[in-house]
Order: C-alpha cells, then sequence, then structure tokens
C-alpha cells in the first residue's frame, strides 16, 4: 500500500470537501434569490443606506486603526520594558474576545461619569454613528496591531541602524526605511481591517444599536431583514458582503502571499 | 584619529569589558577574533547604535560616546550590507547625501571607485550579485565622506574568488580615499595583507594589538597562537 498516495488523496479531499461545502452555500442563497431578487435588493433605498453607510465606517475605522497601530506596534516591537507580555497580551485581549463582549463594555464605558462627559463634551458615540466607528475601531485594531507588529519584528533592525548612521534621526528613519520596507504589511493590515470592520455586527449592534436607515451597516441590514422573515433580501445583502469579502481577501492574498499575522 | 577608553557593554549574549583602543588617522584596523567574541558589538558602540554600561569614544579629538549616530558621522556597512530593497542602486548610494541636486557627480564618481559604473544605476538592489552588494554598500557608506569606516565582516558573504578580487579593491579604495577603517573579521589570512594593526579580540577584551607580520612572529597567548594557526 502506498502511504504517500493515501495522504495525497486525503488532503485533497479534504480541500475539496471544504471548497464543495462553501461553495455549494453560495449556490444556495443565489437559487434562493435569483438575478431580479439581488438586483432589486441592490438598488433598494435601504441597501443603498446600508452599503453608504458600511463603506463610510469601515474606511474611517480602519484609517484610524492604521494611524494608532503603527505607532503602538513599533513601539511594542522595538521597545523592551517590564511588563511587556502583559500588554502584548493585553492588547491581543480584542482578538478572543467575543465582539458582542467588546460593544457591551463600551456601552458600560459611556455610562461611567468619564464616558458620560466624553458624550455630552464632546461627540455622541451611544446609538450614533461615531458609535459604529468606534465599535469597528476597537475590534479591528487587535489585528492591524499584531500585523504590524508581526512585520517590524521581522524586519532587521539594521536597515534602521544603517540609515541613522548615515545621517538620519529616528523619524526620519522610520520614515524613508522601515515603512516603505513594511509597505506590504501595512497594505495587508489596511485591508484585512477593511474587511473585517465591514462585516462586524456583534460590537456594532451593542452600542450603536440597529435602527433602521441610521445605524444600518450591511450586517445589521442582514439582521433586521431576517428578523421580519425577508430571506429573499437577506440572501441578496449577504452576496454583497460576499463580493466585497472576496475581493478583499483576494487583494490581501495578492499583495502579501503568504504572509503570516502570528 | 579615534580613541576608546575602558568601553564596557553587556547585551546578555555579547559583552564588552574595558576595551580600550587608539587608531590613528588613515590607518586600517583589523578586528580579529572568534563568534561572539564582541566584534560587532564593539563597531556598533563606535557607530552610536548601542550605548555602553561605561567608557569613552573619542573621535577626531571630540569625545563622542552619548552622541547619536546621525552626528558621528561614520561610514559603516553591516554584515550582509543591508542594502535598503525598496531603493535603486542609485538611490542607495546617495542615501545619505544632504542635496540629492548637487550629488549626481558624486555618486557617479563613487561608483566608479567601488567598481560598479558598468552596472545600471536605476537597478534594483535584491537583483545585484553579493560582490556587487558589497561595492554599492561601501559606495553608500563613503558618500557621506565619513571620519571613519567600519567595516562588519565585509567580504564574508562572497565566494572566494570573489573574496580575493575585493580584498585588492578594498586595499586600492583604502589607498585612494586613506579614509580610517575598522575592518572585522574572523580570518587572520583576510586581513593580514590590508591592516596595518590587527586588534585580536577574546572574550569581549582586546587581548592583542599589533602589526600583522609582528602578530605572526610573536603569538604572546596560547588562545592566540592557535586561533592565527586554525584561521591562516
Amino acid at each position: 500500500m502506498n502511504f504517500n498516495k493515501i495522504f495525497d488523496a486525503t488532503t485533497k479531499l479534504a480541500l475539496g470537501i471544504t471548497c464543495v461545502f462553501l461553495v455549494g452555500l453560495i449556490i444556495a442563497l443565489y437559487a434562493y434569490t435569483g438575478v431580479g431578487e439581488v438586483a432589486s435588493a441592490l438598488f433598494a433605498p435601504e441597501t443603498i443606506f446600508a452599503i453608504e453607510l458600511s463603506l463610510f465606517t469601515a474606511t474611517v475605522a480602519t484609517a484610524l486603526s492604521i494611524a494608532i497601530s503603527i505607532p503602538t506596534a513599533y513601539a511594542l516591537s522595538r521597545s523592551n520594558f517590564r511588563g511587556k507580555t502583559i500588554v502584548d497580551s493585553l492588547l491581543t485581549l480584542p482578538v478572543v474576545l467575543p465582539p458582542v463582549a467588546l460593544g457591551a463594555m463600551l456601552l458600560i464605558f459611556f455610562t461611567t461619569p468619564v464616558g458620560s462627559t466624553i458624550e455630552s463634551v464632546f461627540i455622541k458615540f451611544t446609538f450614533q454613528i461615531p458609535g459604529i466607528i468606534l465599535a469597528q475601531l476597537v475590534v479591528v485594531s487587535a489585528f492591524t496591531i499584531r500585523i504590524l507588529k508581526s512585520a517590524f519584528d521581522d524586519m532587521d533592525p539594521e536597515y534602521e541602524q544603517v540609515a541613522r548612521t548615515l545621517g538620519y534621526g529616528k523619524f526620519k528613519t522610520f520614515y524613508k526605511v522601515t515603512l516603505p520596507i513594511c509597505k506590504n504589511s501595512l497594505v495587508a493590515a489596511a485591508v484585512l481591517a477593511w474587511a473585517k470592520a465591514i462585516g462586524e455586527f456583534g460590537a456594532t449592534v451593542t452600542l450603536a444599536g440597529a435602527t433602521r436607515m441610521k445605524t444600518e451597516t450591511l450586517p445589521i441590514a442582514i439582521f433586521l431583514n431576517l428578523a421580519r422573515a425577508d430571506v429573499a433580501q437577506v440572501a441578496a445583502l449577504i452576496l454583497i458582503l460576499i463580493g466585497i469579502g472576496l475581493s478583499a481577501i483576494y487583494f490581501f492574498q495578492k499583495v502579501c502571499g503568504s504572509y503570516r499575522i502570528w | 584619529m579615534v580613541r576608546i577608553e575602558n568601553l564596557s557593554l553587556n547585551l546578555g549574549e555579547f559583552k564588552l569589558r574595558n576595551v580600550s583602543l587608539e587608531i590613528q588617522k588613515g590607518e586600517y584596523i583589523g578586528l580579529l577574533g572568534p563568534t561572539g567574541c564582541g566584534k560587532t558589538s564593539l563597531l556598533k558602540c563606535i557607530a552610536g547604535i548601542h550605548n555602553p554600561l561605561k567608557g569613552r569614544i573619542w573621535l577626531n579629538g571630540e569625545e563622542v560616546t552619548h552622541w547619536p549616530p546621525e552626528k558621528r558621522k561614520v561610514g559603516y556597512v553591516p554584515q550582509d550590507y543591508k542594502l535598503f530593497p525598496h531603493l535603486t542602486v542609485e538611490e542607495n548610494i546617495a542615501f545619505g547625501l544632504r542635496n540629492r541636486a548637487f550629488s549626481a557627480d558624486w555618486v557617479k564618481e563613487l561608483m566608479e571607485l567601488v567598481g560598479v559604473s558598468r552596472i545600471s544605476k536605476k537597478r534594483c538592489v535584491k537583483n545585484l550579485s553579493g560582490g556587487e552588494k558589497q561595492r554599492v554598500a561601501l559606495a553608500r557608506a563613503l558618500a557621506i565622506r565619513p571620519k571613519l569606516l567600519l567595516l562588519d565582516e565585509p567580504l564574508g558573504a562572497v565566494d572566494s574568488v570573489t573574496n580575493l578580487k575585493l580584498r585588492k579593491e578594498i586595499k586600492r579604495i583604502h589607498d585612494q580615499t586613506k579614509a580610517t577603517t575598522i575592518h572585522v573579521t574572523h580570518d587572520f589570512e583576510e586581513i593580514v595583507g590590508l591592516a596595518d594593526k590587527v586588534a585580536i579580540m577574546q572574550d569581549g577584551r582586546i587581548v592583542e594589538f599589533e602589526e600583522p607580520r609582528k602578530l605572526l612572529k610573536r603569538t604572546r597567548s596560547k588562545f592566540l597562537a592557535e586561533f592565527i594557526r586554525a584561521r591562516a
């Protein structure tokens, strides 16, 4: 008996079954709705609102997440301090916590005196669009920090050391050497963050609520339509999300190849 | 030109213990020793990359112990050269030049000096051979007209034929530029024809500092005799 051939056949069979299962789910969605219903769902005012809101909030959350994650990940990668492992674990917490728990934590925070002051003096988050952005930001930042930290860890610090000897200060070295060398990871982090933010539901619904045509992102639109048993609309919205998600993942893989997150 | 006084450093695995050294202007110094003895750490202390625990460093009569690397004007060629992968040959060489507009002629001159004038200035550095990378890294370090040139195992990543060729090139470049140079290696044979003096390091200390010919004749310590015999 040729065990090599059996091993090859088994792994390929597992790959085939997984792919067939996922493709089967997509086909079932499409068969349930059909072209007409997808088109009519796509151009419905509620869908257009959900798409626009999702694109806007995900883009802002991604931009904020990258802006916060770059210095955070760099400090975590390059500095050595007591309690670094604890800080690293703390920053990874949003990856392991359910999004709904994160949303609940944010909601509770805004009932505290500090949270209430922020809302009354600066900007209102609970049950508002900024709340969607904040919820997405908290969920995706843990991922962008991990990706960027991994990129900074992988980059040999001697590149930076050489730049310093050539007359560049720390900031200019970071801007002219570190960021360009880690460019692919930066793009990867942004694409993954954006795709994750588009699909974020748990934290968003807890902090911003599910109000039709107000805080209705694509996942919330699915939730609301499912609640009123409009399965055709749900299927159409899921197909839209699949299209956005697949495009983002394809772009990620094209840019980053076999990039590792952990 | 370079004066190091009682320099100590502790990087866990790598240590320097009371290293003292004095190098005259224009001298070519070989820094020789086994892997892990502290050669690269010493070089990085001189470049300002590592901060010593104690001791002092002078360059051209100025104490630079706590100066950041960007203020020291020291040319540094690390192991594996570390050419910036996102830049072309020309951009790598001109990286340290403040005014790029007036640097084209100087870059051309440097490319001729290090023997890479035949390769395209616009070429991506990822596609260069080991020897070409070494030469471009040398040109990049020389571009800032350094007071001191630090070469960390500059011939470690090339084949034996290229190694021999590059040794002659480095000698010629040193004769032309007269730049004070410290060349780190673990190969006595590599440094013997290049260096005016050789410093031998063992366990974070300099145990010998002498002209290479004298060192060959007079092997003071058992360690040195064994080390040179093993490498020569």
